[in-house]
């Protein structure tokens, strides 16, 4: 019990984290924010249940106005723009991928890792972003899809950097890849 | 093409001044170092690391400047890695990569030599400190002490004039203590070792005795150490840990 | 970790925030139900007045959160310019204004502890489906509190990176960085159990 509150609470602090420390590149010098990755290790790392918690207890701490989201953002406030879909679609983002980790049990846990976080991380969020976005902005979803596109390529990459650091972290700690043992 | 460590370095300190939050953590030092083995002590919050990473460049000074053989590192980090490396209190805040081998070329590759160089001078670096067996070891397999050593070792590698160390036994036993400060010891180039324990710088040739930001002794490190430990010792005798910093 | 509570008090300070929570999103879907530009605009300038009175140094607190939206106004602008439909451009941009500018005003005159009391208020039925109260307090107060530890540690990361390359540190840190956190939740978890856990101890 304490062990799951630690470790919820945790990886919700890593989540905020991310946003305070200074930006990481891609390594050719392209920025990346790397909050939706903390999202997509929830998932991958943690599983289902405790990654989606981890995500909620993270935006819970947002809308009661800590400034977590990177850049200082926080408060009801950023459930209150066009990208607040996004937001809303972080829980279930985690909850997607970590469930995918979970049952998908053959093959390497990097393959497994990248198309968790691609289905969830992008899909799933992408799905509740263009919803959001389509209401803000009173466009169709294809308009407000149209709009998102540009962001995607970039999201890949990161699905494709949480398939290799959750294969890299089971490697180095396996006991902590929780979504490959009991639930 | 490897620089020779042994040669000599000057680090010059003017006027150096840090503040952070409106606090002032350093307040303008003024001062040269050019012995072989140097050291700062001082109370915990009495600058010492921040002054590390002033020197290193790893951070601007507020005013004043910090250089090294006249170069001033925080603005050329290419320069930087060739002066010097640093080596820091805790090595799971410290090695980046998950096996060694990684973590020791990772700087030979910053440094721009290609791969296969790269991957010779690790091995020459695992072989110099006789621990070539740990060439495809996982850290995560590490002990405490053996991790320090990766550190030390990443640093070595890249053959810098000057190696700072920021308090770097800290917590460690006394036998794993005793093998680092020999693996130090015979280190061709300076050395400039921060610490709050006066028994790690037996040995070493200057001594600069930081209080509160400022310089308040330097010299021989015989001279400024026994001064220092008397006058920590008359502290201890106080109860100023109850004061809260406003 | 500070909050984004205003230090400037105002009335609304003192108002119960479940109140407040719940004003908003009434308020909130409202707007998304008027269509008609003339009426948004007025509620806008009530807005923008509720700000001002509260002084010079809260309503630029308030003004600076419209950088969260100010490429979607850009782009709704230059949409609705290039469609000629100046109309219905206006009405999303100035209910996009509204909604954001109402609930960060709930945000700027809500103190944190105010917002917990009604998280536990709401959560309690959540009780019924196995969700711990102590718990879930517990869990707040550790992100809190160790957030930026997490961060101070993240950026010894970044500068160890930095001793020994001239470039920006890339995805690669995440590795050290994640197992940080998975280390500090093992030392969390002991304490926790050393302090009891969540089962207060029965009274003898």
């Amino acid at each position: 019990m304490e062990k799951n509150v630690a470790l919820i609470a945790l990886f919700a602090a890593l989540i905020a984290a991310l946003g305070l420390i200074p930006k990481l590149t891609l390594g050719f010098g392209v920025p990346i924010t790397a909050q939706t990755l903390g999202v997509m290790l929830c998932g991958t790392v943690l599983g289902s249940k405790r990654g989606t918690l981890s995500v909620l207890l993270f935006l819970l701490l947002v809308a009661i106005g800590l400034p977590l989201l990177s850049g200082g953002r926080g408060g009801l406030g950023v459930f209150a723009t066009p990208s607040a879909g996004f937001l809303l679609g972080w829980p279930f983002a985690a909850l997607v991928t970590g469930l995918i980790v979970e049952k998908w049990r053959g093959g390497s846990l990097a393959v497994v890792a990248g198309v968790a976080s691609v289905i969830g991380g992008i899909v799933v969020m992408y799905a509740f972003g263009v919803a959001g976005m389509s209401v803000a902005l009173d466009k169709s979803l294809v308009e407000a899809a149209v709009l998102v596109t540009a962001f995607i390529p970039g999201d890949l990459i990161k699905a494709v950097i949480a398939g290799m650091l959750t294969a890299a972290l089971f490697k180095a700690r396996p006991a902590s890849v929780l979504s490959r043992y009991a639930a | 093409m490897t620089r020779n460590p042994a040669d000599p370095v000057q680090i010059a300190l003017t006027d150096l001044c840090f503040a952070v939050d409106g606090k002032q953590i350093l307040r303008g030092i003024t001062h040269d170092i050019s012995a072989k083995r140097t050291g700062i002590v001082g109370r915990n919050g009495s600058g010492k690391s921040t002054l590390a990473r002033l020197i290193a460049g790893l951070v601007p000074p507020t005013t004043g400047t910090a250089s090294i053989d006249g170069h001033d590192l925080s603005q050329d980090r290419k320069q930087a890695l060739i002066d010097v490396g640093i080596l820091f209190q805790n090595p799971d805040q410290q090695i980046i990569f998950p096996t060694v081998r990684e973590e020791i070329s990772f700087g030979l590759r910053q440094l721009g030599h290609p791969k296969a160089r790269a991957d010779e001078m690790t091995q020459a670096t695992l072989e110099e400190f006789g621990k070539s067996h740990w060439i495809d070891a996982h850290v995560h397999s590490l002990s405490q002490g053996q991790k320090h050593l990766v550190c030390l070792m990443a640093i070595v590698a890249m053959t810098p004039k000057l190696i700072i160390l920021d308090e770097p036994f800290t917590g460690l036993d006394i036998p794993t203590k005793a093998q680092l400060t020999r693996a130090l010891a015979q280190y061709h180039g300076n050395l400039l070792h921060i610490t709050h324990d006066p028994a790690d710088l037996a040995g070493y040739d200057h001594v600069i005795w930081l209080e509160a930001g400022q310089v308040a002794q330097t010299g021989d490190a015989p001279a400024v150490l026994n001064a220092y430990v008397d006058a920590m010792t008359a502290i201890g005798g106080t109860d100023d840990i109850a004061d809260i910093a406003s | 970790m500070i909050s984004l509570t205003s230090p400037v008090k105002t009335r609304a300070h003192g108002w119960p925030a479940g109140l407040k929570l719940a004003g908003l999103c009434a308020a909130t879907v409202g707007l998304f139900f008027i269509q008609n530009l003339a009426v948004h605009a007025g509620i806008l300038c009530v807005i923008v007045a509720i700000y001002a009175s509260a002084g010079p140094l809260f309503f630029k607190t308030g003004l600076r959160q419209l950088r969260l939206i100010w490429v979607f106004i850009a782009i709704v602008a230059i949409w609705h310019i290039w469609t000629g439909d100046i109309i219905t451009g206006g009405t999303v941009i100035l209910r996009l204004v509204s909604a954001l500018a109402l609930a960060n005003l709930v945000t700027m005159t809500t103190r944190l502890t105010d917002m917990i009391d009604v998280v536990r208020v709401l959560t309690a039925p959540l009780a019924r489906l196995g969700l711990n109260p102590a718990a879930l307090e517990m869990a707040i107060a550790l992100v809190i509190r160790l957030t930026p530890v997490l961060a101070q540690k993240g950026g010894n990361l970044t500068q160890a990176w930095r001793a020994r390359s001239p470039r920006k540190p890339t995805w690669q840190i995440l590795l050290p960085f994640t197992v940080l956190a998975l280390d500090d939740a093992d030392h969390v978890a002991e304490a926790l159990r050393a302090r009891g856990g969540f089962t207060p101890m029965k009274e003898d």
